[in-house]
C-alpha cells in the first residue's frame, strides 16, 4: 500500500489575529481506530501516540502513528489493516507515503491494543529504532538500516505486559547505552473493566482500578535489556502513569525522571547516580497543585521555559484543574507557577494531553502547545460547559508569561503530539493524533526570529546524545525525544534566537565531556559530533 | 428521663410489693447489660402491677427509646404524662419519639417546653415552619458545631425556604429583574453557563443596578475560565457595592487566577479589611503573596488562618503551602511538620 497523501485541509485553517506564528493545517490518510463500545472500556478513550523520526536517514522527518485495535469483544484483533500502526515516509516534495508494509510494521499483534511510541537509536548503529507500547505486549522494532524493522522484543526482553502508556529512551547510568522507561497506567484487564455513572454510562475514573509500578530496562549493550524496575527503586512507587519526560533537574550530571500520574501525586524520580532512584516529588514541590490537590496528569514536558537555566515541568490535566507548571528553582526544587505564569488562566476549563515547550516563533522563548479534549466522549451531557472535542492550545511565551496564541484551530479529540521540524526550515511543526480520527499536521509558516537546530551525535555518549545539556545563548534544553503524551519528538535540539546572527553553544554530553562552540552562524541545522576519542 | 435507679427509690418509698421491686431489679439488670427486650418485659410487668405510677411508664418508654422502637415508646410515655404532666424527662422523650415517628406538629410544644433546640429545629422544618426552623437549627449548631444531622436539616430548611421565596417571586413578578437573577442562579448551579448568562443579562437589561447580578456573572465567567470577563463584572459590582467583602474576595481571586499578583494582593487585603479573618480570604492572600515572591507575608496569612481553624480542608491546604515555604527557606523540620499536618487532614478528610 503506497499512498501519496499529504492533503491540504483548507477548511480546518482559520484566519485569526496576527499573534504568534501561523500554521497551515494538513492531514494524512491515517485514521486512529479506537473501537468505542457501550461498555466504556477506559482504554478506548486514551490513545494514541505519534513519533517523528528520520528512519531512513535521508534528512527528512517521517511519521509513525500508533493505532488502537479492533473491538474488545474480538479480543482487540489487529489483523485488519484498519487497525495497523502506520509509518509514513516523507518524500522530497514534502508529501508522505505509507510504507508500513514495506518497512515490516504491518503486524501489530492481535490483542495488543496500541498506545504509545518511543523512537531512538538504542543499539547505537546510526538508525532510529521504535518501541511501541500497548495494552498487551509491547514491541521493540530494530531498524535494520535498510528501510525495514525487525521485531526484537523477545530477545531484548522488553515485552512488558499489562497496560503500558508513554515510554522513553534515556541513559540513566551514562554508560553510552540508551535505557528504556515504560509508564504503566493501571492494573486493568478486560475482565475487570467496567463502566461508571448512573443513567449516563461514562468512563470510570482511574482510581477505580488498582495502581501499578512503572518499568525500567537497563540496556546491556548486546541487544538485550535487564529489567531493573525493582533494583532501581522505580517499580516500588505505585502510580497511574501516563506521561514521562527526562531532564537533569538538579544539575548533578545524571538524568532524572518525571512521571505524570492520573488523579494522584506526580512522581519525580531523583537519579541517585548509583543505579537507583528516589521518588521525591512531594519533597521537591512537584507532586501536587498549589492547593495540595492531586491533578490528573496526562502529558508532560521537562524543559526550561523561563530561560533561567533550570528545567521546568508542565503537566497537562483535566478541566478545572489548570495545567500544572512547576518552575525549577535549582537543586531539584520546584514551585507551582501556573498562576504566576498566566498558564492557569488560559487552561482552567480545558483538558490537555500531548504537550511540549517549543519556540514556534523563534523569539527566544519557548511557547507551549497542548492537544486538548475531555476524556469523556459524552461529557457535554454531564457538564454542558465542557467539551470532548477542543481546539489545541498554543500559548505564546512572552518572557515567561503565557498568552493565548492568535490562530484559531478546529476542535478535535486531541491526544498524542510529536514536535519537530518537518521541512527543515527552522520553524517547528507539530503532528497531533486524534482519538478515533485523522491526525492533524500543524505546518509552521515560519517568518519569526532566527534559529539554530543541533543534530547531536554522541561518541562516548549514546549516539543520539540523549541527556546532553545544551546551552545556546543562555537558553537550555536537555536533548532527547521523550515527553508529550504517548509520543516521541524529533530528537534534534531546536533553539529560537530572536535576532541573533551568531550563537554560543555549550554541550555537556552524558559522558561528562563539555564541548563549546563560539560564533556559530544561526539559521542552520548543525550536526555536532561529540569531541574526543570514543 | 427517670433513671431506673431512681425508679427503685421512688417505688421503694411507696412501699410496693417485693414482687414489683424484684421486677424493677430484673429490668435494671437487663437494661444495664443491654438486654433491652428482657428489660421491656420486666418494666411492662412493673407498669401492670403499679399502673398509677407515672415513673413506671416513663421508664418503660425510656427502654423503648434506647431500643430505637420509637413507636413502642409512645404509649407508655403518653401514659406517664397523663399521670404526671410535669414529668420533664418524659416530655422530652415523648417529643423526640413523636418527631421520630413523623408527628412533628405534636412534638413541637413538648420540645419547646423542654428547650430541646435541636429536635425543635427539625420538628419545625418537618412541620413546614421553615423560617423558625432555620433560627432554631442555627442555635443548635452554635451548641454542637458541625453536627451532620443539624447541618443537613439547616441546609434543607434554608434551601426549601429559598425555593419557596423564589417561587413566590417568580409567580408574582415573572418579568422582574430579580426573577431573571434567580433563574440565572438556577442555571448556573446546573452548569448551564450560557443560559445563566442570558438570564443575568436580561436582569441587567430590566434593571441595570440590580445588586448581585454582576457578582453572578463574574462567578459564571470564572467557572468557565473567562477570567478577564469575570474581572470586569466583579469590578463593576465592587464599584456599586464597595463594602461587600464577598465581592472584593471574588475580584481578588479573579485577579489571582490571571496571575495579576499585585492587584490581587491589594484587593484581597481590602476584602480582609472589610471582613477581617475570613479564612477563604486569608488563604487566597497567602497564595497571592507566595506567587508574588513574598514568602514572609504568605506565611503570616496562612498562620493567621490556622489560628482561626485547624481541622478543615482549608487548614490542610495552608499547611501544605507552609511546608513548601519552609522547604524553600531551608527549614526541613518545620516543613515536615506541616506536611504531616496536611497529610493528616487530607487523609482524615478535613471538615
Amino acid at each position: 500500500m503506497r499512498l501519496s497523501s499529504f492533503a491540504l485541509l483548507g477548511g480546518l485553517a482559520f484566519a485569526g489575529p496576527p499573534v504568534g506564528p501561523s500554521f497551515d493545517i494538513v492531514t494524512l490518510d491515517f485514521r486512529h481506530e479506537h473501537s468505542p463500545s457501550l461498555r466504556k472500556h477506559l482504554i478506548e478513550a486514551m490513545g494514541g501516540g505519534v513519533a517523528l523520526l528520520d528512519y531512513d536517514n535521508d534528512g527528512r522527518l517521517d511519521v509513525f502513528f500508533v493505532n488502537g485495535g479492533g473491538p474488545a469483544k474480538a479480543g482487540f484483533a489487529r489483523s485488519d489493516p484498519r487497525h495497523w500502526n502506520r509509518l509514513y515516509r516523507q518524500n522530497p516534495d514534502g508529501g508522505f507515503s505509507d510504507v508500513t508494509e514495506a518497512a515490516g510494521l504491518a503486524a501489530a499483534g492481535d490483542g495488543n491494543y496500541g498506545m504509545g511510541v518511543a523512537a531512538a537509536d538504542f543499539d547505537n548503529d546510526g538508525f532510529t529504532d521504535l518501541y511501541v507500547t500497548s495494552f498487551g505486549r509491547n514491541v521493540l522494532y530494530r531498524n535494520t538500516g535498510k528501510g525495514t524493522f525487525t521485531d526484537v522484543t523477545g530477545r531484548a526482553g522488553v515485552g512488558a505486559g499489562g497496560w503500558s502508556a508513554s515510554a522513553g529512551f534515556f541513559d540513566y547510568d551514562n554508560d553510552g547505552l540508551l535505557d528504556l522507561f515504560v509508564t504503566r497506567y493501571m492494573d486493568w484487564s478486560l475482565a475487570a473493566s467496567k463502566a461508571c455513572g448512573g443513567g449516563v454510562p461514562v468512563y470510570c475514573p482511574p482510581a477505580t482500578f488498582p495502581a501499578i509500578g512503572n518499568l525500567l530496562y537497563r540496556n546491556r549493550g548486546d541487544g538485550t535489556f535487564a529489567d531493573v524496575s525493582a533494583a532501581s527503586g522505580v517499580g516500588r512507587a505505585l502510580g497511574r502513569a501516563l506521561g514521562v519526560a527526562f531532564a537533569d533537574a538538579d544539575d548533578d550530571g545524571d538524568v532524572d525522571i518525571f512521571v505524570a500520574n492520573d488523579g494522584m501525586e506526580q512522581f519525580l524520580f531523583r537519579n541517585n547516580g548509583n543505579g537507583t532512584f528516589t521518588e521525591r516529588a512531594v519533597e521537591a514541590g512537584a507532586a501536587l497543585s498549589d492547593d495540595g490537590k492531586p491533578v490528573s496528569g496526562m502529558g508532560v514536558d521537562f524543559r526550561d521555559y523561563d530561560n533561567d537555566g533550570r528545567p521546568d515541568i508542565v503537566v497537562t490535566t483535566l478541566s478545572r484543574q489548570k495545567y500544572a507548571l512547576f518552575r525549577g528553582l535549582g537543586d531539584g526544587q520546584f514551585e507551582y507557577a501556573s498562576l504566576a505564569s498566566g498558564l492557569g488562566a488560559i487552561t482552567f476549563i480545558h483538558s490537555g494531553w500531548g504537550t511540549a515547550f517549543v519556540d514556534f516563533d523563534n523569539d527566544g522563548w519557548k511557547d507551549l502547545f497542548v492537544a486538548q479534549g475531555h476524556v469523556m466522549d459524552n461529557v457535554e451531557k454531564l457538564d454542558p460547559s465542557l467539551r470532548s472535542h477542543e481546539a489545541p492550545l498554543l500559548a505564546m511565551n512572552k518572557q515567561g508569561h503565557f498568552e493565548r496564541g492568535g490562530q484559531a484551530f478546529a476542535a478535535a479529540a486531541g491526544r498524542g503530539v510529536a514536535f519537530g521540524d518537518l521541512n527543515n526550515d527552522g520553524a517547528p511543526d507539530a503532528v497531533m493524533s486524534t482519538l478515533g480520527g485523522a491526525p492533524v499536521v500543524f505546518r509552521n509558516r515560519g517568518g519569526g526570529g532566527r534559529w539554530l537546530t543541533l543534530a547531536l551525535r554522541g561518541t562516548r555518549s549514546n549516539r543520539d546524545g540523549a541527556g546532553a545539556r545544551v546551552l545556546v545563548n543562555g537558553q537550555r534544553q536537555d536533548a532527547g525525544s521523550a515527553g508529550s503524551y504517548l509520543s516521541s519528538n524529533d530528537r534534534r535540539v531546536h533553539f529560537g534566537l530572536g535576532s541573533a546572527l551568531t550563537a554560543r553553544v555549550e554541550i555537556r554530553w552524558p559522558s561528562g565531556r563539555v564541548q563549546r562552540l563560539a560564533g556559530v552562524a544561526t539559521n542552520q541545522i548543525l550536526s555536532v559530533t561529540e569531541a574526543g576519542d570514543k | 428521663m427517670i433513671h431506673s435507679a431512681l425508679l427503685v427509690v421512688l417505688l421503694a418509698a411507696q412501699s410496693l410489693s417485693p414482687e414489683v421491686l424484684k421486677h424493677v431489679a430484673d429490668g435494671m439488670a437487663a437494661e444495664k447489660a443491654g438486654r433491652l427486650d428482657e428489660a421491656i418485659v420486666a418494666f411492662t410487668r412493673v407498669a401492670e402491677l403499679a399502673p398509677a405510677l407515672a415513673a413506671a411508664h416513663s421508664n418503660l418508654g425510656n427502654v423503648y427509646m434506647l431500643k430505637g422502637d420509637y413507636a413502642g415508646a409512645l404509649k407508655p410515655l403518653r401514659q406517664a404524662l397523663t399521670l404526671n404532666p410535669k414529668l420533664a424527662g418524659a416530655q422530652q422523650q415523648l417529643g423526640y419519639a413523636l418527631l421520630a415517628t413523623g408527628y412533628a406538629a405534636e412534638a413541637i410544644p413538648l420540645l419547646e417546653q423542654t428547650k430541646s433546640v435541636d429536635g425543635l429545629g427539625i420538628a419545625l422544618f418537618q412541620a413546614g415552619r421553615l423560617a423558625e426552623a432555620v433560627g432554631q437549627l442555627q442555635m443548635a449548631l452554635d451548641r454542637r458545631p458541625n453536627d451532620p444531622e443539624l447541618l443537613y436539616y439547616l441546609g434543607r430548611a434554608s434551601a426549601t425556604l429559598s425555593k419557596q421565596s423564589y417561587d413566590a417571586l417568580r409567580a408574582a413578578h415573572p418579568g422582574a429583574a430579580r426573577t431573571h437573577q434567580v433563574l440565572g442562579e438556577i442555571e448556573a448551579v446546573q452548569r448551564k453557563l450560557s443560559d445563566a448568562e442570558k438570564e443575568y443579562r436580561e436582569a441587567l437589561r430590566i434593571r441595570e443596578d440590580t445588586p448581585g447580578v454582576r457578582l453572578g456573572l463574574g462567578e459564571i465567567y470564572a467557572a468557565s475560565g473567562q477570567w478577564e470577563k469575570a474581572e470586569a463584572e466583579l469590578r463593576e459590582e465592587a464599584i456599586r457595592r464597595p463594602g461587600d467583602a464577598e465581592v472584593s474576595y471574588r475580584l481578588g481571586s479573579a485577579l489571582l487566577e490571571q496571575g495579576k499578583m499585585k492587584p490581587a494582593r491589594a484587593e484581597l487585603e481590602r476584602a480582609n479589611g472589610l471582613a477581617p479573618s475570613m479564612p477563604e480570604t486569608l488563604y487566597a492572600l497567602g497564595k497571592a503573596c507566595l506567587a508574588d515572591g513574598d514568602l514572609a507575608a504568605s506565611e503570616k496569612h496562612w498562620l493567621a488562618l490556622l489560628e482561626i481553624e485547624r481541622e478543615t480542608v482549608l487548614a490542610g491546604q495552608a499547611h501544605f503551602g507552609l511546608a513548601g515555604i519552609y522547604r524553600r527557606q531551608g527549614m526541613p523540620e518545620k516543613a515536615e511538620r506541616n506536611r504531616k499536618e496536611y497529610q493528616r487532614l487530607r487523609i482524615g478528610g478535613g471538615k
